[in-house]
This record gives structure tokens, C-alpha cells and sequence, in this order.
């Protein structure tokens, strides 16, 4: 039996860390190093925060040792360990108290099956873990520079597998989409001159980084379209092509907006057209600004620029002097005519200046009298269609006039006539047109009715999506916690010690049943036993009691029969006194075997022999102190 | 007289909005043309999904004024499925009291018949009589409306109380037929404000510079663009965002006048324009002065600058004005400037 528990200990310390060696499979083996590591290593499972102070080893030290054991002690009562505990359990421990402590702590694990539901699962999520688990690993290590790296940093930190992340844009048939797709020359480039995707890279190094991000772009923009089709698509009831052509223009629309809005407050300042023009230049300034600088140096600055024209002029001009000149002109001439040529350019620049402001002036009056001409333009046309509609006007009414008083009455009964005509035809009109009117508006109350129900039925179909969306990541969640129980069951030990414990225990609880029926058997045998001496003593007592009075009848007239009378007192009160003593035997041989066993246990714990010993590590104890005080002295 | 005015009408027109929130043009009659229609449509606050509609509303569109009557439909009548409708009068003259009481009758007499064939009917009657008859207030008749009227009835006083000397920059800008924009988010206050604007100007009587209701929308700014100079009304605030669209822009709301950067020039003032200013001020303060005494002071301190022009231009040949002449009088320049500007609104200048 003890085996048994002892077996299913060591398992569970096992479990939690501990290294138990091959050959130990009972608790009377376990060291007090052993003994400590379990218990600690237990405790730190139980409460992390309790044990992470804990030292899993024994120093070597009295003191220390005592002082390890005092701390383990506590950390057990602390736990909740109930039974009697001290610092001398752990070093001198005796069977039966490190199994009960060992059990407790045991039980009080925490369930190993909760731990594993929380983990994710599948092989590919055990593979992850794995992966996962290196990755941390390797970023624990701090990074040093590749030239003092130690051999444990080859595998991670060398340079020589090191690329930068540098990608280039692939081609490949399927990825590109629209209306390309159908001709039949992007076919047969593809069939015939496209190269592989492994051989598009410049450097090899390249492709993993291209295949990479490549692949994520394409992930990411389709899942991208297919929650922006799901949310905001489906609801415009338009179809995918539609839509994203309707979103282009959208777009377009507002990036003129943005543009329009943009130039429009400097185009307010004289420079209203220059302005966002020069903006357009500084930003490529500073894109060009961020090119390698040995390029702008060659092209040259401004300032060279002008440096090297005025220089050249010079000499041109200088050249183009001495000819005519003498070569003995000193370089006060020079200067003169230098200052004559300066004073002539600023006089024709001032020339120019008034001609440029003359000029203005006199495109803001032409300005001015162009707006007048265009105004009085207008005025003059209005007017003219006005006088000619008065005119054709007059004209009819002198055609008229020669008999006036008759073609008003006749003008006036024409007037009246086509007024009730035109009366009439209104209403004919009106017959036609509230029915027709009345129609559309039924018509479109049908159709803002059926409007409705396509916006619920669209409603319906998005909540269907996210209920298929959300059922599609549960099975795929489901599937993955099966795969998962699937590895770690083929990962399990086929000896299954489960169903060995579980036959242990049925066994066990057979064997148990087995004894309980003998005890009953027995119970029951002694009962009949009690039975069977209730009834001869109420036999005895009964025959006594008919003899006694046979016997004491007949006293009274026998001599010798009084004397059997006196017998037979003597052998009832010595039967009974016999009795009596079997009875306290039994009694008092009852309690010697109580006894015995508490005598039994005691010796167990080994109490003396813990004492002696508690006593000498007092000692020992005493005498690492008084060889530190002496020490101290000395010091 | 009446049957000319009578003629300058030229269609009367009914937008419903009904149950479903649609808003038709149902009916016409001669004739609207489509641009207009949706200018109309546009107009009749039926489109607009506010539940506030205002009653009558007026402006112009390509030189043709439009005055439109909205009404709600309470009562149950023939009209089952409309909820308002709006009654659209379209003429050649400015007279919105004129139409404004026309338009009215014609809703009164649509509620009642819930057919347009008894409105036009009256619509026909004053087109050929001038004359209409309606259940309150007598007839309606046509020469009850006088032009003059219609011109005098928006106060320039309140113009000139609520800006103050600032009411100098936009008798100069009208004066100079520049391009004034005025916002107000409430379409009532727009028409009243604006349409009092061209009494400043009182010698040109020229209302159709007056487009007291615009939309920022493709066509009618086109429209718009085709006039030199105007007064325009806007109900959208984004319109400050426009340049383009003025030379003064004028925020009701706040009692801002802004000269836009490209006018500042044709704009600058002097001495003249603070002594006009100052009388205007004067005038508009005196509480027993009525609107038209106040336009009639400001008409005498124009007559007196036109004078000037005219001696001016009597002096040159042909009557018309030059530079080099007015540079010879030695003006201020702020004054000459304006004289100059002034000459070529008003036709002075010679070319």
C-alpha cells in the first residue's frame, strides 16, 4: 500500500521539477537534500510568491542549515500544513511525517489539467510554442558585438547570416488582378517571358524578405477589402466593381478638394499664383535635400553659378577691351569706366522700373475700361432685345389701329376665348396627370416599402456573416484544441499509470470490502459467543439457585449434607471470584497491548534520538557561534 | 399700365413634397426650363430635410425673378398624399409684395380645390385683367403694386444702423459696381437685408444687380458670373471660403465687412467717401427721417459727386472722361482714384 503512495509522491515531484533519482521509489529513501529540493520546489508550484525566496539546497552550515529549515517550516504552516512541524523535519525526518507533509503538499498542487486548457493548441500551435519558446530564450540573452560573441550566441547573433530587410516588387500571374487579366498578351507574357519568382531578385538575399512582405501586402489588403465589403459594401447595395470605381471617385473628389482649399488662401496674396508653385519646389528641395551631397556638389550652388558668369563676363569684357586699348591703360581707367558702365545699367533700370510701373498703370485702366465697355455691352444688348420685343409690340398695335374699337373687342373676345380654352385644356390636362402622379407616388411607396426590406434583408445577411465569421473561429479554435489533445495523448506514456492506479484502487477498495464482510463474521461470531455465555451463565445461575435450596432444605436435617451446603457456597463464590479475574486479565492484557502500540509509534517518531540530536546541533550551533564571536574579536 | 406689368409674368409652377419625402415639380404652366426647374427645386425648401420652411422666399436666377409660396397641408383635402407644396410665380419684374401676395391667393385656392385648374384659371385672370379675386382683403389688383414701392421697402436705416460708418464701403462697392456677398444663415434676414442694398444706389434703380438667394452650386454661380457686378445673398457659411465670388464679403451674423485683397485697390478711401459716410451716419440717425428721406439724402451726395463727373466730362470732348483730365484738377488721390472707377461704372470714361 505505502508503496503505492510513496510511488504516485514522487511522480507528482517529478512533475514540479524536482530530480529524483531512477532508483528511489520509496520516502524512506529520500535525503534531506532531497527532501528540502521537493518541498520547495512543491511550494514555489503552490504560491510563487512564497516560495521564490525559498533555496531548493541545503548549506552547508549549522546555522544556516537551521535557519533553511526554520524558513521551509514556515512556509508549510504558512501553506496551510496543520501537522506539528520544525526545522528538525527536514533534517531528521522520520517516515511518516515526511509522507503526511509530502501528501499534503501534493494536494495542494494546482490541477494540471487547468494549465493545459489555457494554453492554445494544435500541432501547429505546439510548434509555435516551441518557437516561442526559443525566440524568449534567445532574446534573454543580452546582445554583444559579433566580435566578443561567446559560442552560445553563434547560433543567434552571428553576422554572417545577417541580411537587412530590403524588398523589391514581384510579378506573378495570379497576384495582379482586373481587367488585364483577359488579354491575351499579359497571358503569353506571363506563359513565356516572366521569370520564375526565384529569379526575379537582383541579390537572393532579397527574396525571402520580397516573398515576405509580398505575401503580407496581398493578406493584408484582401482581409482589409473583404471587413470593408462586409461592413460598409454590403450596405451600399452596389456591386464589388461598382463600389470600389464609386470609392475612386470619392477619393479623387476629395484630394482636388484638399488641393483646391489649400491654394486658395495664398492665391488671396499678390503672389497668388507663384505661391503654391514655390511651395511645390521646397518640397522637392528637401526630398532632393536628402540625396548623397557629393550630387549636389556637382551640379553646383547658386553661388557658384554666378561666381563663374561674372568671372567669365569680366574677362570677355576685358578681352574684348584690350584690343583697342593700349597696353599701358593703368587700373584707375579700368576702375572709371567700370563705374561710368555701372551708373548707365542702374539708369536704365530705373528706366525700366517706371516702364514697368507705367505699363501697370495702364493695364489696371484698361482693366478698368474693359469692365466698363463689358457692362455697358451688356447693358446695350438687354436693352436692345428689350426695345425690340417693344417694338414688334407697337408694330402689331399699329396694324391694329386703323380700327381700333373693333380689334379690341376683337382682341379682347380672342383674349377670353383662348383663356377658356386654355382653361379647358387644363383640366383635361388634370384628368391625366393627378392619376399618373398618384401612380408614381404608389410606385415609389412600393419601392421605398421593398427599400426597407432589402436594407433589413442586408441587415439579416451581415449578422449571418458575423455569425458564420464567429462559428468559423470557434471550429477553427475547436479543431485546433483537438489536434492539440490528439498530439498529447499520442505523447502520453502508454503504461498509462492512470488506469494502474485506478486498478490499484478498485483492488483496494476490494480487498477492503473482503475485510469488512470478515469483520462482520467475527462480529457476528462473538455476538453468538456473548449469546451462548448470557444463556449458561443464566443456566448456571438458575441450577445454583435449585441446588442452594435442595441442598440448604436438607442442611437443616443432615449434618454431612450441611457441610456439601458449605462446599458448595464456597465453590460459587470461588467460581465467581475465577470469573472476575479471567475478565480483568483480559482487560489489563488489553491495555498492555495499547500500550505496546503507543510505545511502537513513539519509538517511530524517533523523539529520543530527535532530541539528542537537536541537542547536539544546539551544541554545534553554540560552538559556530562562539568561533564567529571569537573571530569577531580577533578582528 | 396694368396689363404690361401683368405680362412681365411669365409661368406659375407647384412643387409638393408628399409622404414618401419626395419633392416633385408636379405642375406647370406655360412653360419652365429644366436649368430653372432645378434651380427651383433647389429654392423651394422642400428639398431641405429641416422641418422649417420659410413661407415665401424670392431671388433671381438668369434675369428672371422667382417667388415661391410654401405651405403645409393640415387639413384633410383632395391633396391625400402631399404634406407641403410650394407655389412658384416666375416674372421679369422685382416685386415681391406683388407676388408674394399673388402666390398666396394661388396656395389659398390649391388647398381649397386640390387642383391646379382653378389656379390657373386665376393666374389667366391676371395675366389678361390684372385682376384676381380672393376671400380676404378684397381682390387682388395689380396696380395696388407700384415698382417704386417694391424698391422702397427694404430700410437702408437698418442698414445704416447696424454698420455704421462702415455702410460707406458698400455704397462705395455699389457704387463702383463691385461684388458684394452677404451671409445669413436665415433666408428672412437675407432677403431683407439684401434688398436694400440697391436703394443706395438710387440714381441706377437697377434691382436685377440683386440675387438675394443663392446656392453655392455650379449653374447658378455660372449665372452669377456672367453679371459685373452684384448683390448676393448666401445661406451657406462656406461661401467665405469663396474669393472668387466677391469684392466685399459681409457677415451678418458677426457685422463684419470684409474688402476682399483684390478690390483693395479700387476701394481705397478718402476724405469724400468720410464726408458722404459721415452724412449718411447723419441722416439715418435723425429718428423722425423716414427710409425714403435717408435715401434721398444719400441720392443728392451722389448727385453732387456725378456732377462733378459730368462738369468733367463736359469739359472733354465726346462728354467723356479721361485720366489725363482728371489728373489735371489735382484730386486727392483717394478721390481721384474713386472718380476714376466711378467714371467707368457709369459710362464716363473714354475708351
Amino acid at each position: 500500500m505505502m508503496e503505492e503512495v510513496d510511488r504516485i509522491l514522487i511522480h507528482a515531484l517529478r512533475q514540479v521539477g524536482t530530480e529524483v533519482d531512477e532508483d528511489v521509489d520509496s520516502i524512506r529513501q529520500f535525503t534531506s537534500e532531497l527532501l528540502v529540493e521537493g518541498v520547495v520546489r512543491c511550494i514555489r508550484v503552490i504560491d510563487p510568491g512564497l516560495g521564490g525566496g525559498l533555496a531548493p539546497s541545503l548549506p552547508p552550515g549549522m546555522s544556516a542549515r537551521f535557519r533553511v529549515g526554520m524558513s521551509l517550516a514556515q512556509a508549510c504552516q504558512d501553506v496551510g500544513y496543520k501537522g506539528e512541524i520544525g526545522y528538525q523535519t527536514f533534517l531528521y525526518s522520520s517516515e511518516p511525517e515526511i509522507r503526511s507533509l509530502l501528501m499534503f503538499l501534493v494536494e495542494k498542487l494546482p490541477r494540471e489539467s487547468a494549465e493545459a486548457s489555457a494554453q492554445p493548441s494544435g500541432k501547429s500551435a505546439v510548434l509555435q510554442r516551441a518557437i516561442a519558446a526559443a525566440i524568449r530564450a534567445q532574446l534573454d540573452l543580452a546582445w554583444v558585438p559579433p566580435n566578443c560573441s561567446l559560442p552560445l550566441h553563434c547560433e543567434t547573433q552571428s553576422g554572417g547570416v545577417l541580411n537587412s530587410f530590403y524588398t523589391q516588387p514581384l510579378s506573378s500571374p495570379h497576384c495582379t488582378k482586373g481587367s488585364e487579366e483577359n488579354l491575351k498578351e499579359v497571358k503569353e507574357y506571363r506563359r513565356d517571358v516572366l521569370p520564375p519568382v526565384t529569379a526575379q531578385f537582383s541579390s537572393s538575399a532579397s527574396m525571402v524578405a520580397s516573398l515576405l512582405e509580398q505575401h503580407a501586402a496581398e493578406l493584408s489588403a484582401a482581409q482589409e477589402w473583404d471587413g470593408e465589403w462586409k461592413s460598409q459594401g454590403l450596405l451600399s447595395r452596389l456591386t464589388p466593381q461598382e463600389y470600389r470605381s464609386r470609392k475612386l471617385a470619392r477619393l479623387q473628389k476629395r484630394i482636388q478638394e484638399q488641393l483646391r482649399s489649400a491654394a486658395q488662401p495664398s492665391s488671396e496674396s499678390a503672389f497668388g499664383v507663384s505661391r503654391p508653385a514655390s511651395d511645390l519646389m521646397d518640397v522637392l528641395q528637401s526630398f532632393r535635400a536628402s540625396a548623397p551631397t557629393e550630387h549636389v556638389l556637382k551640379k553646383g550652388t547658386h553661388f557658384t553659378h554666378t561666381q563663374k558668369f561674372t568671372f567669365t563676363q569680366e574677362a570677355a569684357a576685358a578681352a574684348a577691351v584690350t584690343p583697342i586699348l593700349s597696353a599701358q591703360e593703368s587700373s584707375g581707367d579700368v576702375q572709371l569706366r567700370q563705374q561710368e558702365e555701372l551708373s548707365a545699367l542702374q539708369a536704365q533700370f530705373q528706366q525700366l522700373c517706371s516702364d514697368v510701373d507705367h505699363l501697370a498703370a495702364d493695364m489696371r485702366r484698361t482693366a478698368v475700361t474693359h469692365a466698363q465697355v463689358l457692362d455697358e455691352l451688356k447693358q446695350r444688348e438687354l436693352g436692345n432685345t428689350e426695345k425690340e420685343e417693344k417694338l414688334q409690340v407697337k408694330k402689331k398695335t399699329i396694324d391694329l389701329l386703323p380700327e381700333a374699337d373693333n380689334n379690341v373687342i376683337q382682341l379682347q373676345s380672342l383674349v377670353e376665348a383662348s383663356a377658356k380654352r386654355v382653361v379647358n385644356l387644363a383640366s383635361q390636362w388634370e384628368k391625366r396627370r393627378a392619376p399618373l402622379i398618384d401612380e408614381h407616388r404608389r410606385l415609389k411607396e412600393i419601392c421605398s416599402r421593398q427599400d426597407l426590406d432589402s436594407s433589413r434583408k442586408l441587415s439579416e445577411i451581415k449578422s449571418l456573416h458575423e455569425k458564420i465569421h464567429v462559428s468559423t473561429e470557434e471550429a477553427k479554435k475547436k479543431e485546433e484544441t483537438y489536434k492539440q489533445l490528439l498530439t498529447e495523448l499520442e505523447s502520453l506514456p502508454q503504461d498509462a499509470s492512470r488506469s494502474a492506479y485506478t486498478q490499484r484502487i478498485l483492488e483496494i477498495v476490494s480487498n477492503i470490502k473482503k475485510q469488512k464482510e470478515e469483520i462482520t463474521k467475527i462480529l457476528s461470531d462473538t455476538r453468538e459467543l456473548q449469546k451462548e455465555i448470557n444463556s449458561l451463565t443464566g443456566k448456571l445461575d438458575r441450577t445454583f439457585a435449585v441446588t442452594d435450596e435442595l441442598v440448604f432444605k436438607d442442611a437443616k436435617k443432615d449434618e454431612s449434607v450441611r457441610k456439601s451446603y458449605k462446599y458448595l457456597a464456597a465453590l460459587h463464590e470461588n467460581c465467581n471470584q475465577l470469573i472476575q479475574t479471567i475478565e480483568d486479565t483480559g482487560t489489563i492484557l488489553r491495555e498492555i497491548r495499547d500500550l505496546e502500540e503507543q510505545i511502537e509509534t513513539e519509538n517511530g517518531n524517533k523523539t529520543v534520538a530527535n532530541l539528542e540530536r537537536i541537542l547536539d546541533d544546539f551544541k554545534a550551533i553554540r560552538q559556530e557561534n562562539a568561533a564567529l564571536a571569537a573571530k569577531v574579536k580577533e578582528g | 399700365m396694368a396689363t404690361t406689368e401683368a405680362q412681365w409674368m411669365l409661368s406659375v409652377g407647384l412643387i409638393e413634397k408628399d409622404v414618401n419625402g419626395d419633392t416633385l415639380w408636379v405642375w406647370c404652366y406655360p412653360s419652365v426650363g429644366s436649368d430653372l426647374r432645378q434651380v427651383l427645386l433647389r429654392k423651394c425648401c422642400l428639398t431641405q430635410d429641416s422641418r422649417h420652411f420659410g413661407t415665401f422666399v424670392f431671388g433671381q436666377f438668369s434675369r428672371t425673378w422667382y417667388y415661391i409660396s410654401t405651405a403645409e397641408v393640415q387639413e384633410p383635402t383632395a391633396l391625400a398624399k402631399v404634406t407641403h407644396f410650394s407655389v412658384v410665380v416666375t416674372s421679369k419684374d422685382f416685386n415681391p409684395e406683388k407676388y408674394a401676395a399673388l402666390s398666396r391667393i394661388l396656395c389659398r385656392m390649391y388647398i381649397k380645390h386640390g387642383s391646379p385648374v382653378e389656379m390657373m384659371e386665376a393666374y389667366i385672370t391676371v395675366l389678361t385683367k390684372g385682376v384676381c379675386p380672393s376671400d380676404e382683403n378684397g381682390p387682388f389688383l395689380i396696380k395696388d403694386y407700384d415698382v417704386r414701392k417694391a424698391y422702397l421697402t427694404g430700410s437702408v436705416k437698418d442698414v445704416v444702423s447696424q454698420f455704421g460708418m462702415e455702410a460707406i464701403i458698400l455704397y462705395t462697392a455699389l457704387m463702383l459696381k463691385k461684388r458684394i456677398v452677404v451671409h445669413h444663415p436665415r433666408i428672412e434676414a437675407l432677403l431683407e437685408f439684401t434688398r436694400a442694398l440697391p436703394a443706395l444706389v438710387w440714381h441706377r434703380k437697377d434691382w436685377s444687380i440683386l440675387h438675394p438667394y443663392v446656392h453655392l452650386a455650379e449653374p447658378e454661380l455660372q449665372d452669377l458670373k456672367t453679371c459685373p457686378g452684384y448683390v448676393a445673398g448666401f445661406v451657406d457659411p462656406e461661401v467665405s471660403n469663396r474669393p472668387d465670388l466677391f469684392d466685399v464679403f459681409v457677415s451678418l451674423p458677426d457685422g463684419v465687412i470684409t474688402v476682399s485683397q483684390s478690390a483693395k485697390d479700387a476701394m481705397a478711401m478718402g476724405k469724400l467717401h468720410k464726408d458722404i459716410g459721415h452724412a449718411i451716419v447723419r441722416s439715418a440717425e435723425d429718428a423722425e427721417g423716414s427710409d425714403s428721406r435717408l435715401i434721398k439724402d444719400i441720392s443728392t451726395k451722389t448727385k453732387e459727386v456725378l456732377a462733378t463727373l459730368a462738369a468733367l466730362a463736359s469739359e472733354c470732348e465726346d462728354s467723356k472722361v479721361t485720366l489725363e483730365a482728371l489728373k489735371r484738377r489735382h484730386f486727392p488721390p483717394a478721390t481721384e482714384n474713386f472718380l476714376f472707377h466711378l467714371a467707368a461704372a457709369e459710362q464716363l470714361l473714354r475708351i
